[in-house]
């Protein structure tokens, strides 16, 4: 029981917390790049351009989302509740530019 | 809480409208409270409605206990049973069935039902005392109601007093967290006997001939025969027709049919039932939309529902009352069905955009009650004389035709003072008074220019035509519509959501039509473009002319524009006319519009140009995959000649709307009976070796690429039973949490997006499914090639497919090979359980009564054969295999020429329209639903390029069926001939089961191959009894002499008034019924012992020959329902003091004890809760039925279900039940 105490009293990270704390860094470097997020909640995918990330919230320039009414507004996500994301990198796929007045 | 309610079935004259209808003979419930005062007040008004002359419609919450003390007044026993409630079956039950003792009242008797109620919804209550479906009968008459159950905690209040409210249609319920709503009860109902003021069967003004049955809400209905009449006789409106105008408040005042009040933004609840006794009804609220189950959040989105006899839905409006764009005025309720609509089946939902304290007056100076505004909304504003409000701001006059809207109309006017107080800040044609398009921030604008013409359209090869065929076409394309260069289609219109949709609509209509053997001469002189789903505002841009609104539609020869928002909702929404549509919709006056999903673009399939119309389309998007789109648009009613120019199918007398005419879908029909070749064998009708493609529409597409049918009704009045063979969607679109089907049922306005893969390369048959639909040619195929074809672009986001290495097949007038090898897509190692299964001729008893089919045929496996033909009486085949399992089924045929019920070839019992020479094929097949399988070697059929899957006696046909999934309930049948097979019984069950389950003999506990009642043991599941009912009809009895058996005509227990013989039924309502080749026809039981109240009881009659089921408290069983017969009436299933979640793969799905629509091909797995007995366990008889008293229960379409109280000999308990 005592040995199990210190184990967990160990101030070494998890990996749970690693694992979070390597995705926030994604985020981070990839500041002012063009982002793809899909959640599962409503509105379910966002695309704009990534301007900062605050503790473990993405803020994201949201140009593109479901409905046209959520658009051009910064939305904060929190982005442990992301399960899909592509931050657009040089040399690879552009995200696709999608408009109404097709 | 316990809560008690006295109630008292008294007979009653019913008066359904202010031309003094009425019903002589009436019956209804009513609170003991009010049954003085409602005697007293008809006695005083013998020719106008009263209003507590209403369904009973009581309420209480999730959680209490009701007490009904019912009181019988009707001269014979009646009783209250209640739908979804929990009772004990042995005093609450309101019927006396099998062996409970009777819970009936006797005449002048009282009883107490005892009922719990557990789930929130409508707990339809109805007599079965009397289950006669004539003109005698209780139902017909009136005798239903409704006990509504509200979420726990609430209470209600009147609408008008703000008082409290013990009984009444209409109540506002508050809560004391959730929003209070406005509760409306709209309850259809049809066939009420009816005389008119004279006390003579109403008639029809324009033919002269008796008017429709009636078709009813709430007790009232507002025809149009009675309202056109003040217009013949010049009392108003004199230059008006009738059609256009008989919604037009300006010209007749509002309707004695039900007008709903509220303010604009009230969210509301609709209570919709059906407790009408025959028809399955089309239920469409103008402006609004609804998720088809208010418990999930996923699911479809509705604005049109179907609602079977003795079912309900629940209709919440997304948004509240105007929707999302606030609109406010009259919007319309109606049955779309448009015989039933003619006939007055329509009440008006009046939103008000000002406050109504009862000071008001409407235009015609009828003083405006008081509304009372719901306590956590904000006020609405009071009216002013610059703001007067909704409607008392539009130019009108009274006693004409309604005033067009402002604005919309190019040449018309400009808005008056008080319409521009009204109107939006920006009001532009098609948006006046809300704004949809405002919605979005400077949406996309899509604008279409849309004309309505009249043009030939001819049907098929054969040269079937509609003379008069009207159909909308984009302006572009009008010219080579009419010169024949573009073929008619309805026209189907591309968007995405997120659009702002402006159609130019242009009525190039002439003003006068027909004069010819289905119509008489009409002055259609004025159309419109009125659409579903979308958001509008509903002054200006409905289209139609309803209430005190505008008529917002065009003469001929003139243009106006409509607005609309496309929001997210990805339905193809429906659009037509809706000034005319009575007279002229089944020429063709339907489309579509569709919305895709935000960024699509949608490409000519052959060419891969952009379009923005089209019947088929190639959509692609940059996220998601890219998908091939085909709308199927059905209709029947249609007014065809052939090409001598004789009338298809007339009705007796001109503009009669007794089930004139045939069927199209998308304007084409490809009957069977021309495609019969040389050998004149029914089996390769669907061949295209044989007589080539059909010329219906086929959906091209690659193996593999996704597809999505919008599937959408056009006209006129009837069911119909969509399938697709070999291929399945999920049941509610946007949901994955839902069951599988590869059947809907839909009837006119309903719209459905059917999305799915096609998995592999072949011809797939989709059919409207019901014998009449595909006997007259409502059939085509979705191809998807295994190589390129240079008329279809592959999907972009997919592999190119393989270039072409071999010739497409040809027709050749030759019946096809046999598929050489016949795999299946299962895993090579999957367990494999074989059938050997052989088709045979052999006599089927289907009652104790004597009543058989002397020239049966059934399925039935080849060890069992012996045994039938030795004197067994054959059950239908019902099998099972597991998820994980191949099926291989070795099919054989033994049949026989001479031993068909009509040898000449014309089957003329039960009829179908279009009797034509279709001799009895000697091949069988055996066509199974849902499974996974290559539709080139086991569909079950031999359909479109793909090779012979029927057998000739003596052969055997393999089929591989891969089990990929535990779907529950198949259906089977044959395909070889679905005119001289079916009704003699070629149909079972397939029954695709949890891996590892094993069936048990529910009295032996031994291991069964076949069988409709086994136990089901599963190492990780309880033990489950399964029961299986295969629903029927269509059947071809004889009874104990050998006459032939009419039904339902010979089975009314009332008998049948020999003025009404004629028309009474259909040609589908034709042919006995009921479940697993049995029947327990109640006439048999009258005859014998007549009283009424005893027909169900086993202890006079012994138990009824359909199936027994019986169990202990608490097993659980799980239902499974089929119906893979043949005619179009939709049936409704029930089973007394149970209930099932709506969608068996969805625990958050709507709580029910009905399952309606059902129609060919509709398949249905029902886990009851609880188990036998429900939540307490209670033993006894509990009835399984169907909701249809016109022409369902007394033909026989009943059973039981026993709950034992104590351990039975000859019934094995359940594992679950042992103590250990």
């Amino acid at each position: 029981m005592s040995q199990e105490k210190a184990n967990t009293e160990w101030e070494y990270p998890t990996v749970n917390v690693l694992h979070d704390q390597a995705l926030v860094e994604e985020f981070i470097e990839g500041i002012g790049k063009n982002i793809f997020i899909m959640t599962p909640s409503f509105p379910y995918i966002f695309i704009g351009k990534l301007v900062e990330v605050i503790e473990d919230q993405a803020v994201v320039d949201v140009k593109v989302t479901t409905i046209s009414e959520l658009e051009n507004r910064q939305w904060y996500v929190h982005i442990h509740q992301i399960e899909v994301f592509y931050i657009q990198q040089k040399g690879q796929p552009r995200i696709p530019e999608l408009r109404d007045d097709y | 809480m316990k809560r008690h309610y006295h109630v008292v079935a008294i007979s009653i004259r019913i008066v359904l409208n202010n031309f003094g209808d009425y019903n002589r003979d009436g019956m209804m419930y009513v609170l003991k409270e009010n049954e003085q005062k409602v005697k007293e007040l008809v006695r005083k008004n013998p020719f106008s409605p009263v209003s507590l002359v209403e369904p009973l419609c009581i309420r209480a919450n999730v959680g209490d206990e009701v007490e009904v003390l019912f009181e019988n007044q009707i001269h014979y026993a009646t009783g209250m049973h209640f739908q979804e409630a929990d009772y004990n079956v042995l005093n609450s039950d309101g019927a006396n069935v099998g062996l409970n003792p009777s819970s009936l009242a006797e005449t002048g008797e009282k009883i107490l039902y005892t009922l719990k109620v557990n789930h929130e919804g409508v707990y339809m209550f109805s007599d079965l005392g009397d289950p006669d479906s004539s003109d005698e009968g209780t139902n017909i008459n009136g005798m239903f109601g409704c006990l509504f159950v509200e979420p726990r905690g609430s209470w209600w209040t009147d609408p008008v007093t703000g008082g409290p409210l013990n009984s009444g249609v209409y109540a506002d319920v508050h809560h004391p967290f959730l929003p209070s709503y406005r509760e409306y009860a709209f309850i259809f109902h049809d066939e009420m006997p009816t005389k008119d003021v004279t006390g003579n069967r109403p008639l029809n003004p324009e033919t002269n001939q008796e008017r429709e049955s009636t078709h009813a809400i709430n007790y009232r209905y507002e025809p149009m025969e009675n309202r056109a009449r003040l217009l013949e006789e010049g009392v108003v409106c004199p230059d008006c027709e009738g059609e256009e105008v008989h919604h037009d408040s300006w010209v007749f005042g509002d309707p004695a049919t039900p007008i709903l009040r509220g303010y604009r933004g009230d969210p509301v609840k609709f209570r919709l039932v059906n407790a009408g006794v025959k028809e399955t009804h089309a239920f469409h609220y103008h402006v609004h939309q609804w998720s088809k189950d208010p418990k999930n959040t996923e699911s479809e989105i509705l604005d049109a529902q179907a609602v079977s006899p003795q079912s309900w839905y629940t209709v919440q409006p997304h948004y509240g009352l105007g929707s999302l764009q606030g609109a406010f005025g009259d919007a319309i309720l109606h049955c779309h069905l448009y015989p039933h609509f003619g006939v007055g089946m329509w009440g008006l939902n009046r939103i008000f955009d000002t406050l109504q304290d009862g000071s008001q007056c409407y235009p015609n100076g009828e003083p405006i009650a008081q509304l009372q505004p719901l306590p956590d909304r904000p006020c609405p504003p009071m009216p002013t004389k610059e703001k007067p409000g909704f409607p008392n701001f539009i130019p009108g006059k009274l006693g004409c035709k309604a005033p067009r809207p402002p604005l919309g109309i190019v040449g018309g006017r400009d808005m008056t003072k008080l319409e521009k107080n009204a109107a939006i800040p920006n009001p532009r044609p098609g948006s006046v008074f809300a704004d949809a398009c405002a919605i979005a921030e400077n949406p996309v604008v899509q604008e279409f220019n849309v004309s309505l013409i009249q043009l030939p359209i001819v049907y098929n090869r054969q040269g079937w035509n509609d003379p008069i065929g009207r159909i909308y076409v984009l302006d572009e394309d009008r010219e080579d519509v009419l010169s024949g260069k573009k073929e008619p289609e309805p026209l189907v219109l591309h968007m995405t959501a997120n659009s702002c949709v402006r159609i130019n609509f242009t009525n190039c209509l002439p003003e006068v039509a027909a004069g010819n053997a289905f119509q008489l001469v009409t002055r259609a002189y004025e159309a419109s473009f009125h659409v579903h789903f979308v958001k509008f505002d509903v002054l200006a841009s409905d289209g139609s002319n309803v209430g005190w609104n505008y008529d917002s539609s065009v003469l001929s020869g003139e243009t106006i524009r409509y607005e609309y928002f496309a929001d997210v909702e990805l339905k193809a929404w429906f659009f037509h006319d809706h000034l005319f549509p009575g007279f002229h919709q089944q020429h063709g006056v339907f489309g579509t519009g569709v919305v895709h999903p935000r960024f699509s673009s949608f490409l000519d399939s052959k060419t891969g140009e952009e379009v923005d119309h089209g019947v088929q389309i190639t959509a692609v998007h940059p996220l998601i995959p890219d998908y091939r789109d085909m709308v199927l648009m059905v209709h029947d009613f249609a007014l065809l000649f052939d090409k001598d120019g004789c009338p298809l199918q007339p009705p007796e007398f001109p503009s009669s709307q007794d089930d004139p005419g045939l069927f199209g879908v998308n304007y084409k029909n490809e009957p069977l009976q021309f495609r019969l070749g040389k050998d004149k064998d029914p089996a390769y009708s669907f061949s295209s070796f044989v007589h080539g493609d059909p010329i219906t529409p086929i959906l091209h597409s690659y193996e593999g690429d996704p597809i999505r049918i919008r599937l959408l009704q056009g006209a006129q009045e009837e069911s119909h039973s969509f399938n697709v063979h070999g291929l399945r969607w999920k049941a509610e679109y946007p949901d994955s949490e839902t069951k599988l089907r590869d059947q809907q049922h839909i009837s006119i306005s309903e719209s459905f997006t059917l999305q799915m893969d096609v998995p592999r390369a072949g011809d797939y048959l989709w059919t409207f499914e019901t014998e009449e639909d595909l006997w007259n040619g409502l059939w085509g195929l979705i191809r998807a090639f295994d190589e390129e074809v240079d008329f279809l672009i592959p999907l972009p986001d997919r592999q190119c497919p393989p270039k072409r290495t071999k010739a497409l097949p040809e027709p050749t007038g030759k019946a096809p090979a046999k598929a050489e090898v016949v795999t299946s897509p299962g895993p090579v190692n999957a367990p494999v359980k074989s059938f050997n299964i052989v088709a045979f001729h052999t006599p089927i008893i289907y009652s104790n009564w004597g009543e058989r089919d002397p020239f049966g045929i059934v399925f039935a496996l080849e060890e069992d054969v012996e045994e039938i033909l030795n004197g067994k009486n054959p059950e239908p085949l019902i099998i099972r295999a597991n998820q994980g399992d191949v099926v291989e089924i070795n099919l054989t045929s033994r049949l026989e020429r001479g031993e068909f019920p009509y040898p000449d070839g014309i089957w003329k019992y039960p009829p179908v329209k279009e009797q034509a020479f279709y001799p009895p094929s000697l091949r069988i097949s055996l066509h199974a639903q849902l499974l996974d399988y290559d539709v080139k070697t086991s569909a079950g059929e031999t359909v479109g390029f793909n090779p012979d899957q029927t057998v000739a006696p003596g052969d055997v046909v393999t089929y591989k069926w891969y089990v990929d999934n535990p779907v529950g309930a198949c259906g089977l049948w044959d395909m070889a001939d679905i005119r001289n097979h079916r009704s003699l019984g070629t149909y079972g069950a397939f029954i695709a089961e949890p891996k590892g389950t094993v069936y048990l003999d529910p009295f032996s506990g031994e291991e069964v191959e076949t069988g409709a009642n086994v136990v089901l043991r599963n190492p990780f599941l309880l033990d489950t009894r399964e029961f299986v009912l295969v629903m029927y009809d269509g059947a071809r009895l004889v009874d104990r002499k050998g006459n032939l058996i009419i039904d339902p005509v010979d089975g009314i227990l009332g008998g049948v008034d020999p003025e009404d013989s004629d028309d009474l039924v259909d040609t589908y309502d034709n042919g006995s019924r009921g479940f697993n080749y049995r029947t327990e026809r109640l006439i048999n039981r009258l005859l014998k012992y007549p009283e009424l109240k005893d027909l169900f009881s086993s202890k006079v009659f012994g138990d009824p020959s359909t199936p027994l089921f019986e169990a202990y408290p608490g097993d659980p069983i799980t239902i499974r329902l089929v119906n893979p017969s043949e005619r179009r009436r939709s049936h409704t299933f029930h089973i007394h003091g149970h209930y099932w979640n709506n969608d068996d793969k969805d625990i958050s799905s709507e709580v029910r004890s009905i399952e309606g629509e059902i129609v060919t091909g509709h398949t249905v797995d029902l886990p009851l809760h609880y188990g036998a007995g429900s939540l307490y366990n209670y033993p006894g008889d509990y009835m399984y039925r169907s909701g249809n008293i016109r022409w369902d229960i007394e033909q026989g379409m009943w059973g039981i279900i026993r709950v034992h109280a104590s351990k039975e000999k000859h019934l094995l308990e359940l594992k679950n039940n042992n103590e250990d």
